[in-house]
């Protein structure tokens, strides 16, 4: 074997491998690769990629030597998760966007509600994954001492892990928090991925073509050796396949690497679906080598190891291929170690750093996060070292891969309760971690560091026998997270649950909605928001943060609805959790913007379950979505309702506002919904509240001033009983209808009423009154002429000249009988200008009006539809009261105008105008300013009358000029060729 | 949301057919891909169901 490569060569084609790297995440971060391509799932599923460590590359050949077949449990596992993504993975993507959860411990943290959830996972995370991470710096340091026959690959090592350090500081650690995702890190990891599966495919092709020509020549080369079928075929009856599968299905979800890819660097959540048939079929390619390359590497008799086979089959072949294995195994390994450390060191920050160091305001906060981070890359990867000096260079790669595998095993009762059992609980969690731990660390961990630990009693205990290798370690997985899993149950049970952690636990669960119940707040502004995290946070930290909650949730800082302050609650404690972990942010929030102490229970916050439910909306299928179709048509119904509908919590806050009353009030729901009904706008404000408070049930009357118009109200109030047993306050209904119009359409009946019985009653009094007057009239008559004196006869005149008074009197009252009611009417075109004319004509005739000046200005042409001789009667009574209220010399107007299907006739003058007083009474009967003896009052009545009967309305305005002039205005239908019809 | 009981369903229809399924991979012989033809079937299933389902719901 030539050793034609040196040291410096490799370590500098490590170096530029990973300034290459650097590179490509750069120019991302620099947006000189379009977002589209960034975003693209191919992105996503290459990213993914990095769970193929240097045990795929190095590691699974040398296992598939070993134990055949089994090596396939390292590629299944993952294939499985994924292929069950959108079950498995979807609902724990949902849980880390939602929340801001960067990791698996930040996941328990907030799930159990407990600090030392975070910090137990954290440590355990930390030991469980030393030795992969060892792993890797072994598989780089070992693949390059075969390359070179470097004796001592410890400094190697030493220098890899300075250059890993370097780049994972570079391409991660250059932002304070988890909380930014890092787009130029999954593009290079990405790119990693894809280097790593070109170059161990390559390896394999040169195995397959260069070794065997082709498949062909594979299958001749299988039938002349049929021991390494049998090889393969034969560790598939042992019964370590399902626990290794479980082992790796679990790590490719729990690992630090994978959960970071999978999850916190997800930069856009369909990817996964991709992902579930884009990454097992990326792993079936790399699985696919994997046999090949093993069979190339024996038929060459290649002199490595089988644990770097990968590496022997490019010496034993010349060429290139060695480098190419190399690069594949550096790539797996750097692309792990990175991501790893990079996550395992925001899992440091968060849960041992951050919680046991008191924030402290006078400091920059991004700052000191982002050099707290740097200095726990470098201290993990010095651990890793160190466990590597101890424990590698005496086992093999697969060994310390397996450790970390069985480790991550532990995570699994707790992920469980965290996805579908919200009972277990923090003290489960704790006790199962600990007892699997324990298992794992005394039966697997020590025997590896100290040589002369056994584990012999502690095996015993459990009745199992002593075995060695994978027998060895499957008894270890097995018993140990079935203990783990007993444990957190039992414990889960027996033990009582935290308010908190039931709501947190409910968040999470798969299919559950979380219930949360609205609590006041004890700050009432967003101001007061900005100075209780000035204490701990500094005051422009503080207001950046509270800006950037606002900003998310497109609230203004004005806001002071109890449900939107509410909400600023969450989504900072959120923000702040992708900062400093959920449970320092959480145990912030609860310090610093306490929710004020509560006498009994609090109502739920269904607003809040409506908009999460809206969400969910797409996930819901069969009883769920026929339950959701039933709310959604019950909310329509009650939104749509015509007459104005609020609902009220049982703390009296608004939970509904349908669209009636949005358009009864102008206040639209979303501004709202989550206030108070005394911090709506005037008028509303007062009377709701007021209304809401009082003892009556009804209010069927009242008025209100808005907009400086009248308006009349219906209230009705019903309380909405509890829906649970219990004893709490429900809610309250409010109804509003606007009786406005109903008001104004039962004055005009009442006033038509009116008019109609004084007409029954004219008519009755002109007929008793209209006989023995004109008896009388006869009579005075006969008297006329027939008396000698002077004197008498004078008075008989003067009785003939009042009866005919008393006759006018009683015609004008049979004129205005007569006008109400149905009646045959002529109907037909009446010339408007024309009409006016024969009435100002026949005025004229009156010896009082003979000398005032009338003038028409109607258009000639315009026609409307009615009566001509009730049209007539019309104008000569408006003109007749124009003349009798101006000065001889005044001009009366009369104009028409033309107002599409209406034409609006005007009658002004420039007389003495309408007191105050008369002018809402105008068109009753019996209302005149006349002096007695004058008019009867019955006119306008009859004008009002006459146009009702005709469609059409009649309104006065006066005065019109200063304080005098009065202006009637009539609309009356247009005449066309079709109005007649219509009658 | 029966995404629970298809879960389960799932996990004990492997469980219940993973001894058939290996004797039957063991039995491969020369067809030594077998398990990879398995593989390629539920990636070509898995991408079959991620095309019609409704993704909103991620």
């Amino acid at each position: 074997m030539s050793m034609a490569y040196s040291v410096s060569d490799l370590i500098l084609i490590a170096g530029a491998y990973l300034l290459f790297l650097f590179l490509v995440a750069w120019i991302t971060e620099k947006g000189w690769i379009p977002a589209r391509l960034v975003r693209h799932p191919a992105v996503y599923v290459f990213s993914l990629g990095v769970y193929a460590s240097a045990w795929a590359i190095y590691g699974s050949v040398g296992y598939a030597h070993a134990y055949g077949y089994n090596f396939l449990a390292y590629f299944l596992g993952i294939s499985g998760v994924f292929l069950l993504a959108p079950i498995l993975l979807a609902p724990i993507l949902r849980l880390t966007t939602t929340y801001q959860l960067s990791s698996l411990a930040d996941l328990f943290a907030f799930r159990y509600r407990s600090r030392l959830a975070g910090a137990l996972t954290t440590v355990m995370m930390v030991v469980g994954m030393l030795p992969l991470l060892s792993m890797q710096i072994k598989a780089v340091a070992e693949s390059i001492q075969i390359l070179t026959g470097e004796p001592d690959p410890a400094w190697v090592a030493f220098w890899f892990c300075l250059l890993i350090t370097l780049f994972a500081i570079l391409f991660g650690a250059r932002h304070a928090t988890a909380r930014e995702r890092h787009e130029g890190l999954v593009v290079a990891i990405a790119t990693e991925s894809l280097i790593k599966v070109a170059a161990f495919a390559a390896v394999a092709l040169i195995g397959l073509f260069g070794v065997f020509d082709g498949p062909s020549g594979l299958g001749l080369w299988l039938d002349q050796h049929p021991e390494m079928l049998s090889r393969l075929y034969a560790p598939l009856q042992d019964n370590t396949w399902h626990s290794l599968i479980m082992a790796f299905f679990v790590s490719a979800v729990v690992m630090p690497h994978m959960f970071h890819m999978a999850f916190t660097e997800n930069l856009n959540p369909r990817a996964l679906v991709s992902a579930s048939w884009g990454l097992p079929l990326l792993f079936l390619v790399m699985a696919l080598c994997v046999p090949i390359i093993l069979w190339a590497a024996l038929a060459s008799n290649a002199t490595t190891s089988p644990d770097y086979f990968t590496l022997g089959v490019g010496l034993a072949n010349g060429g290139g291929g060695a480098v190419l294995g190399y690069l594949a195994g550096l790539a797996g390994a750097s692309g792990m170690l990175i991501v790893a450390i990079l996550s395992l060191s925001g899992m440091c920050l968060n849960h041992l750093i951050l919680p046991a160091s008191p924030l402290n305001s006078a400091q920059d906060l991004y700052r000191n996060l982002l050099w707290t981070r740097r200095v726990l890359i470098a201290a993990i990867l010095a651990l890793a070292y160190v466990f590597y000096r101890l424990a590698g260079p005496n086992h093999s790669a697969v060994e310390l891969g397996v450790l970390s595998f069985v480790a991550a095993l532990q995570f699994v009762p707790g992920l469980i309760g965290t996805l579908f059992w919200p009972s277990g609980n923090r003290n489960g969690l704790f006790a199962g971690l600990c007892a699997g731990f324990a298992v794992w660390l005394a039966a697997l961990l020590l025997p590896m560091i100290y040589p002369e630990w056994h584990a012999q009693h502690l095996v015993e205990m459990f009745g199992l026998r002593r075995a060695e290798g994978m027998d060895h370690w499957n008894q270890v997985a097995i018993v140990s997270m079935v203990l783990n899993g007993v444990v957190y149950a039992i414990v889960s049970i027996v033990t009582p649950m935290s308010r908190a952690e039931r709501t947190a636990a409910e968040a999470c669960a798969v299919d559950s909605l979380r219930r949360p119940y609205r609590w006041d707040l004890s700050a009432q502004t967003v101001d007061e928001f900005v100075t209780a995290l000035s204490g701990p946070l500094g005051p422009g930290t503080a207001a950046r943060e509270v800006d950037m909650a606002l900003g998310d949730l497109q609230f203004h800082a004005n806001e002071t609805r109890p449900y939107a302050l509410r909400r600023l609650r969450d989504q900072l404690e959120t923000n702040l959790s992708g900062l400093l972990g959920p449970s320092v942010a959480h145990q912030l929030m609860d310090d610093n913007l306490p929710y004020k102490p509560q006498d009994g229970e609090s109502s739920e916050d269904i607003q809040f379950i409506e908009s999460r439910l809206e969400q969910y909306r797409d996930r819901l299928s069969g009883l769920a979505a026929e339950l959701d179709s039933l709310r959604r048509f019950h909310r329509q119904t009650l939104l749509e309702l015509p007459m104005g509908v609020i609902s009220l919590g049982g703390d009296g806050e608004i939970i509904g506002w349908n669209r009636a009353v949005e358009h009864l009030t102008g206040i639209d729901a979303e501004h709202t919904i989550g206030s108070r009904l005394a911090h709506l706008p005037a008028p509303w404000g007062d009377l709701l509240s007021e209304f809401g408070r009082g003892e009556a049930m009804h209010e069927p009357q009242r008025h209100l001033e808005v907009d400086g118009q009248s308006r009349w109200l219906s209230l009705h109030k019903s309380l909405i009983q509890s829906p649970g047993p219990s004893e709490q306050a429900g809610g309250l209904v409010l109804v509003l209808e606007d009786i406005t119009e109903l008001r104004q359409m039962e004055s005009h009946l009442a006033h038509n009423e009116r008019l109609a019985s004084i007409g029954r009653l004219a008519a009755g009094v002109a007929h008793e009154i209209g006989n023995p007057v004109t008896a009388i009239a006869c009579l005075a008559q006969n008297l006329d002429g027939e008396c000698d004196r002077e004197e008498q006869n004078l008075s008989a005149s003067q009785i003939m000249e009042q009866t005919r008074r008393i006759t006018r009197i009683v015609e004008s009252l049979v004129t205005f009988s007569h006008s109400g009611g149905v009646r045959d009417t002529v109907q037909g075109p009446v010339n408007v200008a024309a009409a006016a004319a024969e009435a100002i004509a026949l005025l004229l005739l009156d010896p009082d009006h003979r000398t005032q000046r009338f003038e028409n200005h109607c258009a000639p042409d315009l026609e409307v539809v009615g009566d001509p001789q009730r049209l007539l009667q019309v104008f000569v009574n408006l003109l007749g009261n124009a003349a009798d209220a101006s000065d001889p010399d005044e001009a009366i107007r009369v104009a028409s105008e033309d107002h599409g299907d209406k034409v609006r006739i005007q009658v002004e003058d420039h007389g003495h105008g309408v007191p105050e007083e008369l002018r809402a009474a105008l068109f009753e009967p019996f209302v005149t300013s006349k002096p007695p003896g004058r008019g009867t009052g019955l006119g306008l009545a009859l004008v009002y009358s006459i146009i009702e009967d005709h469609q059409g309305t009649v309104w006065v305005e006066s005065p019109i000029d200063g304080d005098r002039g009065t202006r009637f205005i009539i609309e009356l239908p247009r005449f066309t060729a079709g109005a007649l019809s219509t009658y | 949301m029966y995404t629970d009981r298809l879960l389960i369903i799932f996990i004990l229809g492997t469980y219940l057919l993973s001894p058939s399924l290996i004797d039957w991979w063991s039995e491969g012989g020369r067809a030594w891909y077998r398990p990879y033809l398995v593989w390629l079937g539920l990636i070509a299933l898995s991408y079959w169901i991620a095309r019609s389902r409704d993704v909103d719901g991620l």
